[in-house]
């Protein structure tokens, strides 16, 4: 791999009051006095249309049940395989109390093997990220391949089968260079059907052959459904993002006549451009029409390749392309952005000069992980192809910003007096994002 | 007269042409169009040709009951046509020359006219990609245009399609037509087969069923979003309107709400069998100059229109959200000058006294200067 500026940012802007309370005490002025809320009656009593009750987002409780019925049962995106580009290359990442290894093994492929000695259950890598030959628990130096077997245990007895005692296995699948992980045992089996689709959309940018420009950690004060809801949605766009609205329509997700006059302009410039884009990928033979399938199955998703104001190219502060090498075979830049979201932890934007994805990985009730990766040319050289500061900004102001109104919501959500409100018709998709989650809620309560 | 009019006289054109003709015209023809719309076909002294540029009208003068009436109609035929200039006339119960043509005027009659006139035309305006968009009678010019357009790819023998001239890539017509009810779609065929045949892009709108017909597609009035549905891509295209004057009136207030280029935006309109041109979107008459120090930018801004709007059709985005000095979002400083400020609560006394007000229901009293 090549130069990886990897920042752990803490998202700075919060009073620290209000949100860095424990989940203890957050619980205990969320629950009533009588005790911690039933998740059932919690999910029974959710009014459609309308925003979580609060204990959805601040009970501890509620969390370990997120993780359960969602993280550790739907397929979670995790890295791209630039991040782990050589044999042996690897990310940990923690869901909850699980710890995954995800790693390229010596045969090239990708896989995820649980972060567990099978010896006495050390964690065997503790780094974030690195590259190993073998991987070698530092407790008693079991060592396991790069693909799970255990090679080598120490003053065993001779009767001792290697064979039953390889790394555990996680689930994974590739799909267009993104990494997804399934902690299930019988990982949801629509998978395939969802990579089959979105596949020919993410093909033409080659993003396996991309390479890591630049990736940020930041940890929002906020619960991981307060991240993705603030991202499932544009309503706060106009006034709270000033660099992504330069080239993002502020009109994504409005009905047409919820459109305010004064965003007209803009959706009469984001129709144009979507003529312009739609007919730019027909000569290319380009699939860019809307696949919306948020809620009612396991993986839920949308897809769409859709326009970009300005030059139309990137995201960047006049729409032009931050990287000179463009990706694949693409071979004009105006190619708009193929935009995806995956139910329940990402979303994604590929342009035709670089790749930003974005994986959410909760912490804690109120505390959640943004990871954002910037992908380039493999042979664009920085400072010549592109600036890193220039190909980042429009991000990571964005991302700044919406970790502030998490912050904000967290703050507000986690008090006593905060009583669930409407969604408006442009925040159909945070509707559908709520919806999701309670079907995968009530799927795991079995009712 | 343009290039692309230069190049239609066909060899069979009698020697004669004239781009400025003031006479009689004889009708060669009547055709009926509709139950109440008539097409009248005219022949100039000696077979010649009149060169007009597609979109242009003819005075015609009738005599009714000894009096002399003057009417513009514009013409619809084809300039690929000159021997043959028609107008297509709409009748109109209380208009008395159109009721005299409809009643009176037959094949072997004539007429006194004088013409061409009139700029609106893609002649003047040429462009690659067009949105036509009429109502009732107001087709006319548009449909001339339309013609001429068609006509002139056969000439340039571009093969399939429509091409620019001299342009070398097809031309792209997109035409919204508005009717009461399908028994009043005025050259309804036409537009069907140029549909069909892949010449322009139609979409024709009735309000209402007639007694024969359930119209099957869109209904009502030519709305933001029927619009948008037509022409997702109006921002690119050059724009012709003609039609009634709430029709025009309408189309004005969608082309403005989403900043269409005003440069591109050509109307004309005939009140019918009045000849009286539409009357403008009301303005005071009285324009303040507006300058947004920071950004360096002074523009007129009429007495009746709010600063935000006036920094919008400048091309300045200043933050707003409620539009009706609830919010406060857009309150700026005023530098310097006097508004009328209609506000709703946005803003404090103390922030008036400051130098604070809200642009968004703010009309300028004189000129201003503001800080943004
Ligand atoms: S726990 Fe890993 S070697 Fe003992
Ligand atoms: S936009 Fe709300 S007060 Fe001006
Ligand atoms: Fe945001």
């Amino acid at each position: 791999m090549t130069t990886l500026d990897q920042t752990v940012a803490d998202s700075t802007l919060t009073d620290p009051t209000p949100t860095n309370r424990t989940p203890t005490e957050a619980a205990a002025t969320a629950a009533p006095a009588h005790g911690i809320p039933d998740p059932a009656v919690l999910v029974a009593r959710r009014r459609p249309g309308h925003v979580l009750e609060g204990p959805f987002y601040t009970s501890p409780e509620i969390f370990a049940l997120d993780i359960d019925a969602v993280y550790a049962k739907q397929w979670i995106f995790v890295a791209t395989e630039p991040e782990i580009a050589e044999p042996g290359d690897y990310v940990t990442i923690d869901l909850g109390r699980y710890s995954v290894i995800v790693l390229r093994d010596d045969d090239g492929q990708v896989r995820a093997l649980h972060n567990v000695c099978r010896h006495r259950g050390s964690r065997v890598l503790l780094e974030e990220r690195g590259s190993v030959g073998n991987l070698v628990c530092g407790y008693h130096q079991w060592t396991y391949a790069t693909d799970g077997r255990l090679l080598h245990a120490g003053e065993q007895p001779p009767e001792f089968d290697k064979a039953c005692f390889g790394l555990r296995q996680v689930a994974v699948r590739t799909v267009g260079g993104l990494i997804f992980i399934c902690l299930a045992t019988s990982p949801p089996e629509d998978f395939d059907d969802v990579a089959d689709r979105i596949e020919p959309y993410l093909a033409p940018h080659d993003l396996a052959n991309t390479k890591v420009a630049a990736q940020v950690d930041l940890v929002e004060h906020g619960n991981w459904k307060l991240v993705m809801e603030n991202n499932r949605e544009c309503y706060h766009c106009e006034a709270g993002h000033p660099e992504l609205t330069c080239t993002f329509f502020p009109t994504y997700g409005f009905a047409l006549e919820d459109i305010p006059a004064r965003l007209m302009p803009a959706h009469a410039r984001y129709l144009k451009a979507g003529v312009d884009l739609a007919r730019a990928c027909d000569e290319r033979g380009l699939p860019h029409a809307e696949i919306e399938e948020l809620t009612d199955r396991s993986t839920g998703f949308r897809i769409q390749r859709e326009p970009l104001d300005g030059a139309g190219e990137s995201y960047t502060r006049d729409g032009k392309a931050a990287c000179r090498k463009l990706l694949g075979d693409l071979d004009i830049p105006r190619l708009g952005r193929l935009s995806m979201h995956t139910q329940p932890n990402a979303w994604f934007h590929f342009q035709a000069d670089h790749v930003v994805t974005f994986s959410v990985l909760p912490l804690a009730a109120d505390r959640t992980l943004v990871r954002t990766t910037w992908h380039v040319h493999r042979d664009a050289v920085e400072g010549e192809d592109y600036d890193l500061d220039h190909l980042t900004e429009v991000w990571s102001r964005t991302n700044e910003q919406d970790g502030e109104f998490v912050a904000r919501t967290q703050a507000g959500v986690s008090s006593p007096a905060f009583v669930p409100g409407p969604y408006s018709s442009s925040e159909y998709q945070v509707d559908a994002l709520v919806t999701w989650y309670l079907q995968r809620l009530q799927e795991h309560l079995g009712r | 007269m343009t290039d692309m009019l230069q190049r239609l006289p066909a060899p069979e054109v009698a020697q004669q042409l004239t781009d400025d003709f003031d006479g009689l015209l004889t009708c060669v023809e009547i055709t009926p169009i509709t139950h109440d719309v008539t097409s009248f076909t005219f022949a100039l002294p000696g077979g010649a040709g009149l060169i007009f540029a597609p979109g242009q009208y003819l005075t015609i003068t009738v005599e009714v009951d000894g009096v002399q009436l003057e009417r513009c109609y514009t013409i619809s035929s084809s300039p690929a046509q000159p021997e043959r200039p028609t107008i297509t006339v709409k009748r109109s119960p209380d208009g008395p020359v159109s009721t005299w043509l409809h009643d009176q005027l037959r094949v072997g009659d004539v007429v006194s006219a004088a013409g061409p006139y009139g700029l609106f035309s893609t002649a003047t305006h040429p462009a690659r990609k067009v949105l036509f968009l009429s109502a009732g009678s107001g087709i006319t010019p548009l449909m001339s245009m339309t013609r001429a357009m068609r006509d002139q790819a056969l000439v340039c023998g571009s093969g399939s399609g429509l091409s620019g001239p001299g342009l070398g890539e097809p031309l792209d017509i997109v035409f919204v037509h508005c009717a009461r009810t399908p028994d009043d779609i005025i050259f309804r065929a036409e537009l069907e087969a140029l549909a069909a045949g892949g010449l322009a892009a139609v979409t024709i709108i009735c309000q209402d069923d007639s007694p024969q017909e359930v119209w099957q597609g869109p209904r009502g009035r030519l709305t933001l979003g029927a619009l948008f549905a037509a022409a997702p891509d109006v921002l690119d295209r050059e724009v012709f309107t003609c039609g009634p004057p709430r029709f025009m009136a309408a189309v004005a207030e969608h082309l403005t709400l989403i900043a269409a280029d005003p440069a591109r935006s050509h109307r004309e309109s005939f009140v019918l069998d009045a000849g009286a041109p539409a009357s403008e979107r009301a303005l005071s008459g009285t324009s303040h100059l507006v300058t947004f120090a920071r950004s360096g930018v002074t523009v007129e801004c009429d007495a009746a229109t709010t600063v935000l709007a006036t920094a919008a059709s400048a091309g300045l985005r200043l933050p707003s959200s409620c539009q009706g000095g609830v919010c406060g979002t857009c309150k700026s400083t005023l530098l310097s000058g006097q508004v009328d400020m209609q506000q709703a609560g946005g803003i404090r006394q103390r922030e008036i006294d400051e130098g604070k007000f809200l642009p968004c229901c703010s009309t300028p009293l004189g000129d201003l200067e503001i800080d943004a």
